[in-house]
């Protein structure tokens, strides 16, 4: 069939996430496994380096693994795990947001006892394990 | 908005498997969309039409609240 010439070709863009191909996710599981060999090397005293050094290390090491993973394509991706991931990562915003908006308050009330985030990098740990929890929840229900 | 995905499926005999091999989405993504619970988008529509030869408004259909 003859297609007419004032027919506009349509940017599929809209409907696609740049993803990482799916073998990020064996590098991310690598970053993640080493890092657990550089906590356990740290505890049993076979390298020795400072505390604060090893444990701003081991987050970010931890944080990136993360990030390659919610980042990764997975098995098979269509416009319906699109949704998922975009609902999901605006779920983990909100998140953020809110532990932001409610950590000074649960500080005051509960007198440091609750420390709900100690940084930055915890606050992106745990958006992104929120986001892993969500994207699980729906995928499950879809 | 409704669909008749579910009949036409079984006019063609195909599995809820076929038709997502088909048109490139998971098995699970046609059970949502059978079951109301996600809209296609125009895309994924047209490729359905496609697999069983009618137009998409023969298998999507407004509702009067839509």
């Amino acid at each position: 069939m003859v297609e007419p010439n004032y027919l506009i070709i349509m940017n599929k863009n809209q409907i696609e996430l740049r993803l990482l191909p799916k073998y990020f996710k064996k590098i991310a599981f690598g970053i993640m496994l080493a890092t657990l060999c550089f906590i356990l090397l740290f505890v049993s005293e076979i390298i020795t380096t400072d505390k604060e050094v090893t444990k701003t290390i081991s987050k970010s090491l931890f944080l990136i693994s993360l990030l390659i993973l919610s980042m990764t394509k997975n098995k098979i991706e269509d416009e319906l795990t699109l949704v998922i991931r975009l609902k999901a990562f605006a779920a983990s915003f909100i998140f953020g947001v809110l532990i932001v908006i409610i950590d000074p308050f649960i500080n005051l009330l509960f007198e440091g006892a609750f420390l709900l985030n100690k940084g930055v990098t915890e606050l992106l740990i745990s958006m992104l394990l929120v986001y892993f929890s969500m994207v699980f929840i729906m995928k499950r229900n879809r | 908005m409704k669909n008749t995905i579910r009949i036409e499926r079984a006019i063609k005999d195909l599995t809820q498997e076929a038709l997502a091999n088909e048109i490139g989405v998971s098995r699970q993504t046609i059970n949502s969309i059978e079951k109301n619970r996600y809209i296609p988008s125009t895309l994924l529509a047209l490729k359905i039409s496609e697999v069983f030869e009618k137009n998409v408004n023969e298998i999507f259909k407004l509702e009067e609240n839509d």
